[in-house]
C-alpha cells in the first residue's frame, strides 16, 4: 500500500512512481518557465543599497523591501493607468466573445451563399502583417473622430479573426442532432445558438477570454499612437515611464514588469478549470 | 538607451493610407507668427512627466500668468515608441502646437514643412542662445532654422580603476586620444587572455566625427566617411576586436548593453554623461569604488554634445502663443532652473559661465559637472542631422563586417556611404 | 443529455474536426461532420457575423489594401509619392537584405514549429491529470505567455549574456563559454528558445481543450489490448487530436514567419552582427518606420510576407488533407 493516495478526477488511483515521474518532470518545467520571472520578482524586492549588477548575481534579496512598489505609484499615476487597462481589457474580453461566438457560430453551423467568402475573409485578416497597416489605422480612427479615446485603442482589436476561426472550429465539433432536435422543439435559431451552441462550447470561450484580456493588456504600440492624453494611457505605456530619460531604476522596471504580469495570472488561475475536462461541459451533459 | 527602448513592443510603424489630407501642407505653413500671443496650445514633451511634472506644471503656470489668455496643455510622451508616434501625428495632421525634439526628428519634418522656420519667424531670439546649440537645427539644403535649442548634454568617459590597475596600466593615468585607447585596450585583452575588453562599443557616426573624419560635403548632398581618415579608425578597431580588446557581443550591443557591459564590470571604459554617476553609486557600489573619469576621447579637441530641441508646428493655428511659449520654456531662465534639477546643460548664452557650472566643491559630480561644462563650449553635434535611423544600420552593419574580416575596412566603407547617399536622395 | 456520437462526447474545446478553409470532399474517417443547418431565415447568418466582418474588414482588410496599392509607389512617410510600378519589387531581388531576411524567416519556420506542434502537447498531457497542486503548476507554465515580449526578451538577453546565469553554468560543468548573443546563428537559435519557450503555455491550452475531448474509454480499450503508454500515445492521443495540431503547425508557422519581437530584442535593432539575423518583418520595421521611412519599399516587403504566409497556410492544410486521403 502506498502511503500517497491519489486519485485523478475519475476516481482512478495513480500509481505512486507515475506520481513521483509527474511531479520530477512539473518542478523541471517550473524551473524553466518561472525561473527568470523569479530573478525580476527578486529585484524588484532588492533594497536602495544592493548592487543588482554584482558578478555572480544574488538571487535572494539580501535586504528586502516593498519600497520600490510604492515608488512606482509614486512616480506614475499607476491605479489609474491600470484602470484604463482593465476598462480596455475587460471590453475586449466582451466584444471578442460575444462576436466571435456570432461569428464563428455563422460561418460553422449555418448554410448560406458566401459561407465560404466569409470564412476568407477571416482567414486572410489573420494573416494581414499588423506591422505595415498601423498608420492607416491610425488615419481611419482620426476620420472617425476615435483618435486619443479608450474606444480608439479597443476597436482593430475588437473583434480578432483567429478568435472567430476557433470559434468556428469549435461550434464545427457539435453534432447536428442536438440543434436539430431543439428546431423541432420549436426552437428558432438565436435561441438554439443560445442554449444549446454556446454552453456547449465554453473551453473555447475560456480561451477566447483570456487571449483577449491578454491581447488588450499588453499591447503597446498601438495605444501609444492613437492615444495622446497622459489620462488615457494604458499601463503599458505608463510603465514604460519608469525608463528615466536620464537613468534607469532597474528595480523600479523589474517592480513595474511584476504588476503588469501578475494580474493575468491571477486571471489564469481562475480561467484554467474551464480548459479541462469534466468541469465546464458537465452541466450541458446531465 | 533611447534607440533601445524605442525598439520594444515593437511593432513597426508604416504609413499605408492613400495620400493624406495632411502631406506637403507648405502653402499652410506660412511663419508668421506675430499677432496676439492667445489661445489654447498643446506641449509635448519626451518622457520627462515622471520626474519633472512640477517643474514643468510650474512653467506652465508661469506663462499662462505672463500671457493672460493662453491655456497650455502639456502632454508627455514615454521615451519608447517616440519617432512613431510623432510619425503617426505628422502623417494624420495632429502635430501637437509646440513639439520636443532632436535634430534628426526636425530634418524630415522641416522638409515636409512641418516645422517652423525661426530664422524667418522669431529671428529676435537668435542672440539668446550658443552659437553652436542654434545651429543644431539647420537643415543642409534647405534655408533656415527649425527649433529653438533646449538642453545639452555632453559627458566624460568613464574607466575601471582595477581594471586597468590589474593589466598593468597606472589607474591615475587613463588614455586620452584614440591612439592611447587602442594600445591600451590591446594590453588589457593581452594580460587578461581576452576576458577583459577596454570599450563594449562599435564606433558610431559620431567616434568618426571625433577621430576627425570629414563625415558629409559641405552641400550635405553627399556623405564622406570614406575617407583615408575614416579606413585608418576603422582599421585600428579591427585590431582590437582581433584581440578580443572589443567586446564580443560589441557587434550586436546597444547603448543600454554596453551599460551593463561597464556595470558588471566586463569592460574597462564607456562613454556617458555627467547623469550616470548617481546611477553607478546606485546600481553597482562595488563598481562606483573604482570608478576613474576622465575626458571624452577626441582628436580634434572638441566633444562631441547632444542637443535637444522645441519645434514649433507650421501648420499651428495658435502660432504666436506657440512661439512664445516654445521660447520661453527654452529661456535662460528656466533652462536653469531646469539644468538644476537635473545634470542637464543650458543652451542659452552666458549660462554656462553661472557659478554652478564653474566652481567645483570637490565632489565628482561637480568635477564632471564643471569639467563638461567647460567642454561644451567648444563641443560639436557630430551626428548629421541629415543621418537617419536607416543610414545609422548601414554603417553598423558595414562596420560589423569590416570587424569580422568579411570586407576590408575601405570596401565596407566605401558600401556604407554608397547607401547612405542613396537612402539620402531618397528621403 | 448525454449525447453519443462518434466523437463520444460533446465537444468544448477548440480541437477543430475541420480545415480552416472548408474543402471539398474533406471527410475525415470516423468523424461526422456538421454540415450546418438550414433552420433560419436568410439574412440571419449576416446578421451573426456582421459585427466580425465589419471590424476585420474596417481595421485589418481595408488598411491592407493600401498597403497593397503603396506597393507599387515610392511613398515616404512625409511625402506622398507616385506610381512607380514594379520597381520596389525589382529593388527587392538585388537587395542583399531582403534575401538575407528571406532565409531567416524561413529557417525559423523550419526550427520553431516542429517544437511548438510537439512540445506543447506533451506539456498538456503532464499538466491534464488532475493530482494535488496541479493548479499551481497549470498557472505557472503559463506565465511566459502573459508576461510581455520586452520582459521576456531583457531576462533572456541577462541569461545568455557572456557572464550570465548561463555561461556561468557552461563554464563551471567545464563546457565553457558560449557566444549566444554574438554568433549570428546561435543568436537566431536563442531567439528560436525564446519564442518557444514562450509559446509553450499558449499552444498548451489549446492542446489542453482539445485533450478534453479525448474519450478516456479509447485509452482503456487500449490498454486492455496490452499498449503501452507509447503506442496509446501514437495510438490514440495522436489521432484524437490531429486536427489540433494541424492548427498549431498552421498558427505557429504563420506566427514563426512574421517574427519580429524575439530576434529585434536578442540580436539588436540591427539585427545581430552585419545584419545577418534580420528577419522579414525587422525589414519591414527599419525600412518603413520613422519620419524618412520609405513606406512604399516597406509595403512591397509587406506583400511578400502575406503572399508567403498565405501559401505557408495552403501547405500545411494541404498536408493535412493528403495525409487524410
Amino acid at each position: 500500500m502506498s502511503v500517497i493516495n491519489v486519485t485523478d478526477a475519475d476516481g482512478k488511483r495513480i500509481p505512486a512512481t507515475q506520481l513521483v515521474l509527474r511531479y520530477v518532470l512539473l518542478l523541471a518545467v517550473l524551473a524553466l518557465t518561472v525561473g527568470p520571472f523569479l530573478w525580476q520578482l527578486s529585484t524588484s524586492l532588492k533594497g536602495p543599497h544592493e548592487d543588482i549588477f554584482g558578478s555572480p548575481p544574488k538571487f535572494l534579496p539580501g535586504e528586502p523591501t516593498l519600497d520600490n512598489y510604492t515608488r512606482v505609484a509614486q512616480t506614475i499615476p499607476v491605479w489609474d493607468y491600470a484602470l484604463n487597462s482593465l476598462k480596455v481589457a475587460t471590453a475586449n474580453v466582451v466584444t471578442n466573445c460575444v462576436g466571435a461566438a456570432l461569428a464563428g457560430y455563422a460561418l460553422a453551423r449555418m448554410r448560406y451563399r458566401g459561407r465560404r467568402a466569409a470564412t476568407l475573409a477571416f482567414i486572410l485578416a489573420m494573416l494581414v502583417p499588423v506591422e505595415g497597416i498601423m498608420i492607416a489605422q491610425f488615419t481611419t480612427m482620426r476620420d472617425l473622430g476615435l483618435n486619443n479615446t479608450l474606444l480608439g485603442v479597443l476597436l482593430p482589436g475588437s473583434i480578432g479573426a483567429m478568435n472567430v476561426l476557433l470559434m468556428r472550429n469549435a461550434f464545427l465539433n457539435l453534432p447536428d442532432e442536438v440543434e436539430e432536435a431543439a428546431y423541432v422543439d420549436g426552437a428558432n435559431v438565436w435561441q438554439r445558438f443560445l442554449r444549446i451552441a454556446l454552453p456547449s462550447v465554453k473551453g473555447t470561450l475560456a480561451v477566447v477570454a483570456i487571449f483577449a484580456f491578454m491581447g488588450a493588456w499588453d499591447d503597446f504600440l498601438w495605444p501609444l499612437i492613437v492615444l495622446s492624453d497622459p489620462e488615457n494611457f494604458t499601463l503599458t505605456i505608463g510603465l514604460n515611464y519608469l525608463h528615466g530619460t536620464f537613468a534607469n531604476d532597474e528595480r523600479l522596471v523589474a517592480a513595474g514588469t511584476i504588476i503588469a504580469v501578475l494580474p493575468l495570472i491571477v486571471l489564469f488561475a481562475c480561467l484554467q478549470r474551464f480548459f479541462f475536462r469534466g468541469v465546464g461541459e458537465g452541466a450541458v451533459k446531465g | 538607451m533611447r534607440i533601445n527602448r524605442r525598439a520594444v513592443a515593437a511593432a513597426a510603424v508604416i504609413a499605408v493610407v492613400l495620400p493624406l489630407s495632411a502631406c506637403g501642407g507648405s502653402e499652410a505653413g506660412s511663419a508668421d507668427a506675430s499677432g496676439k500671443v492667445e489661445g489654447e496650445i498643446t506641449f509635448q514633451t519626451w518622457n520627462l512627466q515622471a520626474n519633472f511634472k512640477d517643474y514643468f506644471n510650474g512653467l506652465i503656470a508661469d506663462f499662462e500668468k505672463q500671457h493672460p489668455g493662453t491655456d497650455v496643455k502639456w502632454v508627455d510622451r514615454p521615451a519608447e515608441g517616440y519617432a512613431d508616434k510623432i510619425s503617426a501625428d505628422a502623417a494624420g495632421g495632429t502635430l501637437p502646437d509646440v513639439v520636443n525634439v532632436s535634430p534628426d526628428l526636425v530634418a524630415p519634418l522641416a522638409k515636409a514643412g512641418l516645422a517652423l522656420d525661426l530664422d524667418k519667424a522669431a529671428p529676435q531670439y537668435k542672440k539668446e542662445y550658443l552659437l553652436g546649440a542654434w545651429d543644431a537645427h539647420r537643415v543642409p539644403g534647405a534655408e533656415g532654422t527649425y527649433a529653438f535649442p533646449w538642453y545639452l548634454n555632453t559627458g566624460p568617459l568613464f574607466y575601471n580603476k582595477r581594471l586597468l590597475r590589474d593589466a598593468g596600466l597606472d589607474p591615475e593615468k587613463p588614455p586620452t586620444t584614440y591612439g592611447e585607447v587602442f594600445d591600451a585596450g590591446l594590453k588589457m585583452a593581452r594580460q587578461s587572455k581576452g576576458k577583459v575588453a577596454a570599450l563594449a562599443n562599435v564606433p558610431t557616426i559620431e567616434d568618426f566625427g571625433r577621430y576627425g573624419v570629414p563625415l558629409m560635403n559641405e552641400e550635405g548632398t553627399a556623405f564622406s566617411f570614406n575617407d583615408p581618415k575614416g579606413v585608418e579608425l576603422l582599421t585600428r578597431y579591427k585590431e582590437l576586436y582581433d584581440a578580443k580588446a572589443l567586446d564580443p557581443q560589441a557587434l550586436t550591443a546597444t547603448p543600454e548593453s554596453s551599460g551593463h557591459k561597464f556595470l558588471t564590470e566586463s569592460v574597462a571604459m564607456n562613454p556617458g554623461s555627467a547623469l550616470d554617476l548617481a546611477n553607478f553609486k546606485k546600481q553597482a557600489p562595488s563598481l562606483y569604488e573604482n570608478i576613474g573619469i576622465t575626458d571624452q576621447i577626441t582628436s580634434t579637441g572638441k566633444a562631441n554634445m547632444y542637443v535637444m530641441g522645441v519645434m514649433v508646428n507650421a501648420q499651428s493655428k495658435r502660432k504666436p502663443a506657440a512661439v512664445a511659449f516654445a521660447h520661453f520654456v527654452t529661456d535662460a531662465t528656466r533652462q536653469m532652473e531646469f539644468a538644476k534639477k537635473v545634470a542637464i546643460f543650458p543652451s542659452t548664452a552666458g549660462s554656462l559661465d553661472d557659478p554652478y557650472f564653474t566652481e567645483e566643491d570637490g565632489t565628482d559630480e561637480t568635477r564632471v559637472r564643471v569639467a563638461a561644462a567647460k567642454s561644451l563650449k567648444t563641443a560639436v553635434n557630430y551626428t548629421p542631422v541629415l543621418f537617419s535611423e536607416q543610414m545609422k544600420t548601414e554603417l553598423r552593419n558595414a562596420v560589423a563586417r569590416a570587424l569580422q574580416g568579411k570586407q576590408s575596412p575601405a570596401e565596407a566603407l566605401d558600401n556604407a556611404v554608397r547607401a547612405c547617399d542613396r537612402l539620402l536622395r531618397q528621403s | 443529455m448525454k449525447t453519443p456520437t462518434a466523437t463520444g462526447t460533446i465537444t468544448s474545446g477548440p480541437a477543430p474536426a475541420e480545415p480552416l478553409v472548408p474543402g471539398p470532399g474533406r471527410r475525415p474517417a470516423g468523424r461526422r461532420t456538421p454540415r450546418g443547418i438550414r433552420r433560419h431565415l436568410p439574412y440571419s447568418p449576416w446578421l451573426f457575423a456582421a459585427p466580425g466582418l465589419l471590424v476585420v474588414g474596417a481595421f485589418s482588410l481595408y488598411p491592407f489594401l493600401s498597403t497593397l496599392v503603396n506597393a507599387f509607389t515610392d511613398r515616404r512617410t512625409l511625402v506622398p509619392g507616385e506610381f512607380v510600378g514594379l520597381a520596389n519589387f525589382r529593388e527587392l531581388l538585388d537587395d542583399e537584405m531582403f534575401w538575407i531576411g528571406l532565409r531567416n524567416s524561413s529557417l525559423y519556420v523550419l526550427g520553431v514549429v516542429p517544437a511548438l506542434v510537439i512540445l506543447p502537447l506533451l506539456l498538456a498531457m503532464l499538466v491534464q491529470r488532475h493530482i494535488p497542486g496541479i493548479t499551481f503548476f497549470r498557472s505557472a507554465f503559463y506565465t511566459p505567455v502573459v508576461a510581455s515580449i520586452v520582459v521576456v526578451g531583457l531576462i533572456w538577453v541577462w541569461m545568455l549574456d557572456d557572464r550570465g546565469l548561463v555561461n556561468s553554468v557552461l563554464e563551471a560543468v567545464g563546457v565553457g563559454r558560449v557566444g549566444f548573443l554574438s554568433d549570428q546563428w546561435l543568436l537566431l537559435l536563442s531567439a528560436m528558445g525564446v519564442t518557444v519557450w514562450k509559446g509553450l503555455g499558449y499552444y498548451m491550452i489549446i492542446y489542453l481543450a482539445a485533450l478534453a475531448n479525448v474519450p478516456r474509454e479509447l485509452h482503456e480499450a487500449a490498454a486492455v489490448d496490452g499498449a503501452g503508454p507509447m503506442r496509446r500515445f501514437f495510438t490514440v492521443t495522436v489521432p484524437a487530436v490531429r486536427s489540433t495540431m494541424v492548427l498549431v503547425g498552421a498558427l505557429s508557422s504563420v506566427a514563426a514567419f512574421k517574427v519580429f519581437s524575439e530576434v529585434y530584442l536578442m540580436a539588436g535593432p540591427s539585427g545581430g552582427p552585419a545584419g545577418e539575423d534580420t528577419t522579414l518583418v525587422m525589414l519591414v520595421q527599419r525600412v518603413g518606420t520613422g519620419l524618412s521611412g520609405r513606406v512604399g519599399y516597406a509595403s512591397a516587403i509587406s506583400v511578400v510576407v502575406f503572399v508567403v504566409t498565405v501559401a505557408l497556410m495552403l501547405l500545411v492544410l494541404r498536408a493535412d488533407r493528403k495525409e487524410d486521403a
